[in-house]
């Protein structure tokens, strides 16, 4: 029994519609859509397969020109990067929300979740990347400590090592180690979240869909042991993603990027780069969301609620990357020491000048200017577009940072000790972007979006259990003149 | 005569014994407070240059190194852009200055400070009724809650420049009036002072010489980039085998 | 919250206005002891600035020590008052209602406290005015806008006001309250002046709900900024190789973060047991902020972890001494033991206990280890950072606080909680109008055969809702 205020009863509870019918409407709708597959949509898939096979072709140029030249690599790893910090982190939009029982995120956890399989594509390009990574033997800086040791006693070429000459605490192994495990654990989310589905999928698809569906369900009944257990993996899996996402982001930031760099020792950094991360998952997201709602057929479910939600995140993200930014700069300008500013130099007021400063319009001031007015965040076409623009804008971030110090790597002076290391010198260009890293840069972010879009055909874009769950927690009542929404939130 | 100049010190650690004669040469000039044993015990004792004693070798090769220390007057100084109220400056002469009326003591300089040459005056500085004779006109006596440092005896230099001006002469390179007091009272003539920007100077030439590949020259902490006006000369010491430096 | 008690508006105003009605039994004794120690420490202070700041214990090189450690904790504690009203205000959290002006006031009074600091750590307090104001007008010497010392002022400055003025639009309509309750005729005159004419009018309502929401939202960038600019009064320096580190603005504020709302729980617990108000705040809203405090505790933890990490990872002489020293040398290594153990290893693996987050006591206890322990952090940093400052051994010091640090710290302390008693003495510390909001916007749903309970959510107009199946 609800009084109000006043003492006087109101009404005993507010009824949901969780009927039978209501929620075969609500798989229904979705299998609908997901059933049809245009032909614009083989056509655009076709085009990114064309691209991704020249991403190949730029690729297989790339590797005959050697490892010994780092610098040519450093738009490769550069793109490595960017993919890593977009397409690996949108599995962050479905799993923060849950978290917070938000429940705008319904209708885009699994378009988010769906980005985990580019991942596997993120694996293969890193594997080359593992001969470039300068090993321990020469002295190389590292967070591992014993490579400091070995500049540090340059005499003595003794190596612990086991196997094939790669000791047990080497960045490769570890590097390695993390991304595999970042892909397995957004496979592993993937399918807890679309288990549920598939079953759906079992039920009422047609065809090969209830091959699949049979195949990969496994018996999954919708019983209250089996919902436990999957909400329960779901969080543990969720968790761990996100720290392992963490990590990677720490490690790369690190091995990939401020080792190669003399004099560069900026603890805010690995916060930096999977703050960036983020940033960037959501951009994916939100270009995601409207490529759905506007081709994919989804414009009855994808609606300004999810624009709204996720562009306050962009907004409040797009701030945060100034402030990690400036905290970093602010240390490293004002005091005035030589190796810092050199680094300063490289990476900011030198040869990237033109870059960062795009870079900054692009990925801070745009969104952040736009982005605080109310009709640009709350519409459907504005928190897109500087998605867009955010999505650039760290494209060429990443260029600058990973083309700069793979520009510098292994050339300082005053090798003996971390402190006092100094570039040689900074360059004064950047170096040029030739038709082998065109075509890799065009091609595997082609690619990463080819295998989104044919896993779209294999599974539903919209997640149909959040989305009945939903009619468990949301009516609508009469409050005093208007109509409102009541959304229960259960722990 | 020069446009500006650029006041700075060359310090031979060579020749340094250790005699604190420069200290006691500094306190009187700059009527520095009386340092008590308690003054030391606290660690708050006031010197402007002080001698650093480091040891060397162990028992029974030990050998004591001596480094004169005081301000650096650093042209890229970590002291100047962090006081709030302006108390600390650099003057167009290449020196450093502190402003004593102007400081309010929130020693935020003096934790920039990488030689620690910063002192601050915790307590009212006194001196017996008999010492007040001594304390020289020249400069200005400060109260507690100020921090003071090396001024490489600015009142010296400006004396001699007016004197100098009055009597239509230039400055003389080595003249025992412009020279800081420790300077003057240095026994082994360690300490050399002079203008940085007349290349005709003791200080210049040996910059020259010194200050390249293979000479005896060097910056403290010259890797913090504070660029430094006091240059120092190596000790030249064939018996010991040095170790792998900072 | 799944555990409600639906009150009727004139309970909610008995409950929360009897503490300004009557004067409860234990708030003139408190009130007295914490005065005088208040006005112990401000003898102290008026005794060192006598003599000079020679009666402290600090020395060359450490010349700042117990007052700037103190001065930082207090910044960070200001920080939860931001942390609760504006951001759980923007993210539309049921559970803050209780606590957001308790928060915000201990915001107000610790931004005060910290404020203390600055002013009375100088050589030469009386002429701190050359600090914010131009020292000589005809030569035209502004203060100097590079020093960090200088933007702190601005940004604590700025903050203490966009904070006052967030506690004051939040009052409005209780000061109406008040104004109509009271019979003393001075304090109604008072009331009458602050509550601005405040009659809850439909416009009158909303123009404070869109001004609450105004100053959340601008608000948050100084929250953001405060912090970081203290932390650059040591980061920017070179003289200092322990305090040189990039990660210390973010590190700052979220140890604010975490002491700052460990302080609002123990504020909860201490108006659960000192003005009765368990009808209020229940043993759900201490598992809200219990659950908080565990995500913000791993995150700086995690901070903590990337700083040391990175302060070995230069294997530089100074900053190895500097952690040798932090770590392992009498006293400052059993500090730093006591330190993480009370601020992470004790409270966090505590907190992930229901048990534990629904008990006011538990909470209580465990957020006081969580503020002891992030004081010595803040000292950790302050004062081993200049002891072991740079490759010049010869001028490695010593510290050991006086008399006179510690009674203007705990002058500190006893001003907050006496600044928090008296203005609940004056002001309800509890929101009524945000409580009785509650009560309105909550409903229940029947979810199969459970009963959950729900809000009507302020959000977009009804069509845009609509969705067809």
């Amino acid at each position: 029994m609800v009084t109000d205020p006043g003492n006087r009863v109101i009404e005993s509870y507010v009824e949901t519609d969780n009927s039978a019918e209501a929620r075969k409407a609500v798989s229904d709708g979705i299998l609908n859509i997901h059933k049809v597959t245009s032909n614009r949509f083989w056509q655009f898939a076709a085009l990114f397969g064309i691209m991704f096979v020249l991403g190949l072709i730029g690729f297989v140029m790339r590797l005959s020109s050697g490892f010994d030249d780092k610098a040519a690599w450093g738009y490769y790893v550069a793109l490595f990067a960017f993919l890593m910090t977009t397409s690996s982190a949108a599995p962050m939009v479905a799993i923060a929300p849950r978290i917070a029982n938000s429940h705008w995120r319904r209708p885009i956890s699994r378009a988010a979740e769906i980005w985990t399989l580019a991942g596997c594509l993120n694996l293969l390009i890193y594997i080359p990347l593992i001969w470039l990574l300068p090993s321990l033997e020469n002295g190389r800086r590292s967070l591992w400590f014993y490579g400091q040791q070995k500049a540090q006693d340059m005499d003595s070429c003794w190596v612990f090592c086991w196997g094939g000459g790669v000791p047990a605490y080497s960045p490769h192994i570890w590097a390695t180690l993390a991304i595999l495990g970042l892909v397995v654990l957004g496979f592993a989310l993937l399918w807890l979240s679309i288990l549920p589905d598939l079953a759906v999928l079992r039920d009422h698809g047609e065809g090969w869909q209830k091959k699949w569906g049979r195949k990969l369900a496994l018996g999954w009944r919708g019983t209250s042991a089996q919902w436990n257990w999957q909400y329960h993996r779901m969080g543990v899996v969720g968790a761990f993603y996100f720290m392992m996402l963490v990590f990677v982001h720490f490690f790369i930031s690190v091995e990939f990027l401020m080792v190669h760099v003399p004099g560069w020792i900026d603890s805010l950094y690995p916060i930096t780069h999977a703050h960036n991360a983020l940033q960037g998952g959501v951009a994916t997201v939100m270009l995601t969301m409207f490529f759905l709602r506007k081709f994919g057929g989804y414009k009855d479910y994808i609606g300004l609620d999810q624009f709204w939600g996720l562009g306050k995140l962009l907004l409040a993200l797009s701030l945060l990357w100034f402030w990690f930014w400036f905290s970093s700069f602010m240390v490293l300008w004002y005091g005035k020491k030589p190796s810092e500013q050199a680094v300063l130099e490289l990476l900011v007021k030198g040869p990237y000048l033109y870059l960062f400063i795009t870079i900054f319009l692009l990925v801070f001031i745009l969104p952040w200017f736009t982005m605080i007015w109310n009709p640009v965040r709350r519409s459907v076409w504005g928190p897109p577009i500087l998605a867009g623009s955010i999505l650039v804008g760290t494209l060429l971030d990443r260029i600058r940072l990973y083309v700069g110090a793979w520009d510098v790597a292994e050339k300082s002076e005053m090798m003996h000790s971390m402190m006092h290391m100094e570039m040689e010198e900074v360059p004064g260009t950047i170096p040029s972007l030739g038709i082998a890293d065109a075509f890799v840069i065009v091609g595997f972010i082609a690619g990463s979006v080819l295998i989104f879009m044919l896993a779209t055909r294999l599974i539903p874009a919209i997640n149909i259990w959040e989305r009945k769950e939903m009619l468990l927690y949301k009516a609508e009542v009469q409050f005093h003149r208007t109509k409102v929404m009541v959304m229960g939130k259960p722990r | 005569m020069v446009n500006s100049n650029k006041w700075g010190m060359v310090v031979d650690i060579d020749r340094c014994t250790g005699c604190q004669g420069c200290v006691v040469a500094c306190q009187a000039e700059n009527n520095i407070p009386i340092n008590l044993e308690e003054h030391f015990n606290q660690r708050r004792a006031i010197q402007w240059i002080r001698i650093e004693r480091y040891w060397e070798g162990e028992y029974p090769d030990v050998k004591a190194r001596f480094i004169p220390i005081m301000c650096q007057h650093c042209g890229n100084a970590p002291c100047e852009p962090v006081c709030p109220v302006y108390a600390t400056y650099h003057n167009d002469e290449g020196m450093n200055v502190q402003v004593y009326n102007r400081c309010i003591g929130t020693r935020f300089c003096a934790n920039g400070c990488p030689y620690h040459i910063r002192f601050f005056n915790f307590w009212e500085p006194e001196w017996p009724e008999s010492l007040k004779n001594q304390l020289n006109p020249d400069v200005t006596v400060r109260s507690r809650g100020i921090m003071e440092k090396c001024s490489f005896c600015v009142q010296r230099i400006q004396r001699s420049t007016r004197e100098a001006d009055r009597d239509g002469v230039d400055l003389e390179d080595g003249d025992r009036g412009l020279n800081p007091a420790c300077v003057n009272a240095c026994a082994t003539n360690s300490i050399i002072f002079g203008n940085f920007n007349d290349p005709n100077s003791e200080v210049s030439k040996i910059k020259e010489r010194e200050m390249k590949e293979g000479g005896r020259g060097y910056g403290l902490l010259e890797n913090l980039g504070t660029d430094p006006n006091v240059i120092y000369l190596k000790k030249v010491d064939e018996s010991v085998e040095v170790g792998h430096g900072h | 919250m799944q555990e409600h008690t639906q009150l009727s508006n004139k309970q909610i105003n008995d409950d929360l206005l009897k503490d300004i009605l009557t004067v409860p039994k234990w708030w003139l004794p408190a009130v007295a002891f914490l005065s005088l120690i208040v006005l112990t420490g401000l003898g102290a202070f008026f005794f060192m600035m006598y003599h000079g700041l020679g009666v402290t214990g600090l020395n060359r090189p450490v010349m700042w020590g117990f007052f700037i450690a103190n001065f930082v904790f207090w910044i960070g504690i200001s920080h939860a008052g931001i942390m609760i009203s504006a951001i759980l205000r923007l993210t539309q959290a049921e559970w803050r209602r209780p606590i957001t002006r308790a928060a915000e006031v201990m915001t107000v009074f610790s931004l005060i406290a910290a404020l203390h600091t600055p002013l009375m750590h100088v050589g030469r307090p009386w002429r701190v005015l050359y600090w914010i104001f131009p020292y000589d007008f005809s030569r035209g010497i502004w203060p100097n806008i590079r020093s960090p010392f200088v933007w702190d002022p601005s940004a604590v400055g700025t903050y203490l006001i966009a904070s006052s003025l967030f506690v004051f639009v939040c009052l409005i309509p209780d000061l109406a309250i008040l104004r109509d309750r009271v019979k003393n005729p001075i304090g109604k005159k008072i009331y009458s002046q602050l509550a601005l004419g405040f009659r809850g009018t439909p416009r009158q309502w909303k123009l404070q709900i869109i001004a609450g929401i105004l100053l959340s939202a601008l608000v948050l960038p100084v929250f953001v900024s405060v912090h970081s600019i203290v932390s650059w009064d040591f980061a920017v320096l070179i003289g200092v190789e322990g305090w040189r580190s990039t990660i210390f603005a973010p590190y700052f504020i979220i140890g604010a973060i975490h002491s700052g709302v460990s302080a609002v729980a123990m504020l909860m617990a201490l108006s659960v047991w000192l003005y009765g108000l368990d009808k209020y705040i229940k043993p759900d809203h201490f598992d809200a902020i219990a659950r908080l405090l565990i995500v913000v505790a791993t995150t700086w933890f995690f901070f903590f972890f990337l700083e040391w990490v990175y302060a070995l990872y230069t294997l530089e002489s100074p900053e190895i001494a500097l952690r040798e020293l932090q770590a392992f040398e009498w006293p400052y290594g059993p500090l730093f033991a006591i330190f993480v153990i009370t601020s992470f290893v004790i409270p966090v693996p505590m907190w992930l206990f229901k048990r534990v987050r629904r008990s006011a006591a538990l909470m209580f206890w465990t957020t006081i280890l969580v503020n002891i322990g992030m004081w010595l952090e803040r000292f950790l940093i302050v004062i081993p950072g200049l002891l072991r400052r740079t490759h010049m051994t010869f001028d490695w010091g010593t510290y050991h606080p006086s008399i006179i640090e510690i009674l203007i710290v705990v002058e500190t302390f006893a001003f907050v909680c006496l600044g928090m008693l008296l203005f609940a003495k004056v002001l309800p510390l509890i929101p009524l109008f945000d409580i009785k909001e509650g009560m309105v916007n909550r409903r229940l749903i029947k979810v199969g055969r459970r009963v959950v309970p729900a809000t009507i959510r302020e959000g977009l107009p009804h069509h845009y809702y609509e969705n067809k199946h």
